[in-house]
């Protein structure tokens, strides 16, 4: 267990290095997410649920930024290494698949735990808002990586090739665009949809994010002040959410990823 | 010739030593297809056994499911005593594996990707005790800041004489010198079994030497190594004992001199004109003659295989002067030669 420890530390040391070489990647990891929070932000006009609607766009964008920073980093790196049988020689070395795979989770989260401390600058510096509950953003983060890491792994098994890879990702971001409630709040969509975003896990991420952030219910309310207990309980069915989303993401891993390419 | 599988004798029988692999009746399936057919063999501690085959022979196929890499469909494996696969993690630290390619991560330079590995080595409870002549010191440059690289890794880059490439990056390598630096991350722990899968292919012969030098080096100091191979010199050179697989069977195995043996000592001759047949040649040794004419003359040879290896050759010349001392007759361009171990492994690839 120590042992697996160090090893996915060391490995999560490794990948960022590797990202800060390769200028493809430093760009679709490092900046697209800070763009898309830009662009995003530029958007509404007037107020949504009590905030100015800007506020209410950055403080759930993480979501999205997950989406990259996260996901496609993750399809991409996985399918890459598969090809060049980087994981092969992983597994045959002293690594276990648990600390490999944990490595790549630990660089990811760094990286997006980066983005929204940035977020929070910038949230902080324009429009003067402090997060209210820190350790809520924080529980989201991991969450959000872990379930986006497992499905990342996931979707990696189905990719035959790095090229395919820019493929593969496309109907999770587009699922993930449309049905996170970014711009809106999710009870926004009508009836069905709704329900269905919201067992998504992008939402429960963007929710906990949005009530870590302002302090007041972005859960099932309109944005009413709460107490900090009163957050985490009304965060739980989100958390069991995404809890659910990792036994799925688990199971889809332990289903579809591959350490090799195929034979012939 | 096909010898009977091990599988009747295994290893702790053959010569009661501790054996580091045990393969039992393993076969291996890909779908419909059979890579490797039910094959027993042992490598008891010390040794440096080689699998010799040509492509698609099922040599990688068992190697892989020694390192842990698949399960076997039949048959047991153990390696050290352990389960490949169930034990991989007890295994692991204890086993240095040189992949037949790739797999490195071309961003990184040479040290970089060994100081990498002694770290996860050294993680795992593995210190590397390697040590080299010289360290590069760390320190800016006007390309941004280099990381000194310590003795341990020049150690280990000095055995395989990349010493001088620590600060390139992996994909600027050659393919030769990417190979050598697979065999530096795989004796870099200090393994006690060593799995090389084609270790010398895309090397050039100074490599070649300096690799089985370094292979060497470490069997004599107790490490067990299966290598697989397609030279044959390679195999002559290094291996205590060989098996030589085709289609996933193994179809002779043995000491180098036991292989060899089973080849059979030939000898040739050539003899005027063109009206020689059977009848006129003696049988040497119970062996007839193989003649073939062309060019106004007849090629006599004869393969002798006889059990007694070491006398054979001389007891067939003595019945072969005689015979050409009586007919009056002179055998020009005699040559007695052993068989080779590529006669053996080309007979072994052309049966069926």
């Amino acid at each position: 267990m120590k042992t697996d420890v160090l090893h996915a530390v060391r490995l999560a040391r490794l990948d960022l290095t590797l990202v800060g070489r390769n200028t493809t990647v430093l760009f679709n990891v490092m900046l697209m997410p800070i763009l898309i929070a830009a662009v995003y932000s530029t958007f509404p006009v007037g107020e949504t649920a009590g905030v100015s609607g800007r506020v209410f766009v950055l403080t759930g964008v993480p979501g999205l930024m997950l989406a990259f920073a996260v996901f496609v980093n993750l399809v991409n790196a996985f399918t890459s290494r598969r090809e060049e049988l980087v994981l092969k020689r992983l597994r045959g070395g002293q690594p276990s698949a648990a600390a490999v795979m944990a490595g790549s989770g630990l660089s990811a989260l760094v990286i997006f735990l980066g983005q929204v401390v940035l977020l929070g600058i910038w949230v902080h510096r324009f429009e003067g808002i402090l997060p209210a509950n820190v350790p809520l953003v924080v529980l989201a983060a991991v969450l959000g990586v872990a379930v986006f890491g497992l499905i990342a792994a996931a979707f990696s098994g189905m990719t035959p090739n790095a090229e395919l890879a820019q493929v593969t990702v496309l109907p999770v971001l587009l699922v993930m665009m449309v049905a996170a409630p970014v711009a809106f709040p999710a009870d926004a969509l009508p009836g069905p949809l709704a329900v269905v975003a919201g067992l998504l896990p992008v939402t429960p991420i963007v929710e906990m994010m949005r009530t870590g952030f302002l302090g007041a219910n972005h859960f099932t309310g309109g944005g009413e002040k709460l107490t900090m207990v009163e957050q985490w309980v009304g965060a739980l069915p989100s958390i069991g959410i995404m809890l659910g989303w990792i036994v799925i993401g688990a199971l889809l891993a332990r289903w579809l990823f591959r350490w090799e390419p195929r034979h012939g | 010739m096909r010898t009977p599988q091990l599988a009747d004798a295994t290893g702790a029988v053959l010569d009661g030593l501790d054996n580091v692999i045990e393969v039992g009746g393993l076969r291996q399936k890909y779908g419909d297809f059979e890579a490797v057919r039910g094959i027993s063999f042992t490598v008891p501690r010390g040794e440096i056994f080689a699998l010799l085959g040509t492509n698609g022979a099922g040599k990688t196929t068992t190697m892989e499911v020694l390192e842990g890499y698949t399960p076997a469909t039949d048959g047991t494996v153990r390696v050290l005593g352990l389960d490949p696969v169930k034990q991989h993690r007890e295994l692991r630290p204890r086993v240095g594996i040189m992949l037949q390619e790739g797999g490195f991560l071309g961003d990184l330079t040479v040290a970089e990707t060994v100081g990498l590995w002694k770290g996860l080595s050294e993680d795992a409870g593995r210190p590397v005790t390697l040590s080299g002549g010289t360290e590069l010191a760390g320190g800016f440059t006007l390309m941004g800041r280099v990381r000194r690289v310590d003795r341990a890794i020049m150690g280990a880059l000095e055995l395989v004489g990349l010493e001088k490439k620590a600060r390139v990056k992996v994909k600027q390598l050659s393919g030769g010198q990417k190979r050598r630096l697979d065999l530096a991350l795989a004796v870099l722990s200090g393994p006690e079994v060593l799995f090389l899968d084609e270790p010398t292919t895309g090397m050039d012969p100074e490599a070649r030497r300096t690799t089985w030098k370094v292979v060497e080096n470490l069997r004599d100091a107790g490490t067990t190594v299966l290598l697989t191979t397609h030279y044959l010199e390679e195999a002559e050179r290094l291996a205590d004992r060989l098996a030589i697989m085709h289609e996933g069977r193994i179809h002779t195995h043995g000491t180098v001199d036991e292989v060899v043996a089973t080849s059979g000592d030939m000898i040739t001759f050539r003899l005027p004109g063109v009206s020689w047949t059977f009848g006129d040649l003696p049988t040497l040794d119970g062996v007839a003659p193989v003649l073939t004419y062309d060019g106004g003359g007849t090629e006599v040879g004869y393969t002798l295989a006889g059990t007694d290896t070491a006398t054979r050759a001389h007891a067939a010349l003595r019945p072969l002067l005689a015979w050409a001392d009586t007919r009056g007759e002179t055998l020009g361009r005699l040559a007695v030669r052993r068989g080779t171990l590529e006669d053996v492994f080309m007979r072994v690839v052309g049966e069926v």
